[in-house]
């Protein structure tokens, strides 16, 4: 088998302290990739940071959310003709050693998109906070009713799509609560999706952008959202 | 009569303000046009107000204030509603252009390493 070209998209908004890691982590697996760091407008010295640790950097001139950063990462691919993307979170939480595994289904062509779950066995590592831990159950429960998928971590940003997928996203990615959203537009688009077990890391600097307090009010949006994917009407010359 | 007097001086301080909007070049065209028209539509309906009786009384209404307001409303929530789509494609295509700028970016910065 040839090998194919493999970017890493990693969006990153105010990550200094994680980013440089993370980009080290993925340059010293020893597989055929580009690191491609999506600064979404970061204040701080992202951008500086993940270009010294080897990354190619993508800049935005303002902060257009993580939706937004991870497309611009999809673009860079279809422009650049890379055949599989992975997205792998700016803030150190993925461990990217689980990428070759996460890679593997996508490579064999069983199916277009595979999201990293730290719910699906033999992990047992960590699972996020008890709170948030109700939100994504319920979120999975939810889009494996929707799309008869079976997801267990709809809410993680661990994962990998090979080039139908890159297409479809590039042009139509979701802006608002893009990992359980984006998850909608694959089976709208009827594309092949699994979830590979992963084991994942508590943030090690920084805050994640979703507050405790706010969790009730997050799960409403993130269901309306989800709901709101159900009346799209399908955009010509996506899917290929 | 005072009552004529008062909206007629502010349809009449809606158009004059709306013209010097754009002679100032801080309304184009496209904007300002509407907001022209509304204020002609006020300011006829307010000298023959006949019209205004006879036209909700033709639809309906048993008092003309009645047709004004239900006509105010309607405008404003369409209105409303017209301007967050347009906001919402302003957003989309403010998101597209900083992709396009930070893509392009990197593509720059290519080149000139390459030429280097």
């Amino acid at each position: 088998m040839t090998q194919e070209k493999i970017l890493i998209i990693v969006p990153a908004y105010n990550e200094t302290g994680n980013v440089a890691r993370t980009v080290q982590e993925i340059l010293s697996l020893s597989l055929p990739l580009t690191v491609l760091v999506v600064d979404d407008g970061s204040q701080d010295s992202t951008a500086q940071e993940a270009r010294e640790a080897g990354a190619l950097v993508v800049s935005l001139p303002f902060n257009i959310g993580i939706g937004g950063a991870v497309q611009t990462g999809f673009q860079y691919a279809i422009e650049k003709g890379f055949s599989v993307a992975v997205q792998v979170d700016g803030d150190g939480q993925h461990d990217v050693s689980f990428l070759g595994k996460l890679i593997e289904p996508i490579r064999k062509n069983e199916v277009d998109m595979t999201i990293g779950s730290r719910f699906l066995p033999p992990f047992t590592g960590y699972r996020s906070s008890f709170v948030r831990r109700i939100g994504i159950h319920f979120f999975a429960y939810l889009i494996s009713f929707l799309t008869g998928y079976k997801v267990t971590d709809p809410t993680s940003g661990f994962r990998a799509f090979n080039r139908k997928v890159i297409h479809i996203f590039a042009g139509e990615y979701p802006h608002d609560f893009p990992e359980p959203e984006s998850i909608m537009v694959a089976r709208f688009y009827d594309k092949r999706v699994k979830e590979v077990p992963v084991q994942m890391r508590k943030r090690e600097a920084g805050h994640s952008s979703i507050r405790y307090l706010a969790t009730l009010y997050y799960m409403l949006k993130v269901t309306s959202a989800i709901l709101f994917n159900m009346i799209k009407q399908k955009q010509a010359g996506r899917d290929q | 009569m005072t009552i004529k007097i008062l909206t007629g001086f502010l349809a009449v301080a809606i158009l004059v303000l709306v013209v010097e909007l754009g002679r100032r070049r801080k309304l184009t065209f496209k904007y300002a046009i509407g907001w022209i028209l509304i204020s002609l539509l006020g300011l006829l309906f307010d000298v023959f107000d006949q019209l205004l009786s006879w036209t909700s009384a033709l639809l309906g209404f048993t008092l003309p204030s009645n047709f004004i307001f239900f006509t105010l409303i309607c405008f404003f929530i369409f209105l409303s509603l017209f301007l967050t789509i347009f906001l919402c494609q302003q957003n989309n295509r403010n998101d597209t252009m900083a992709q396009k700028i930070g893509l392009l970016e990197v593509e720059i910065n290519e080149l000139k390493q390459k030429k280097s």
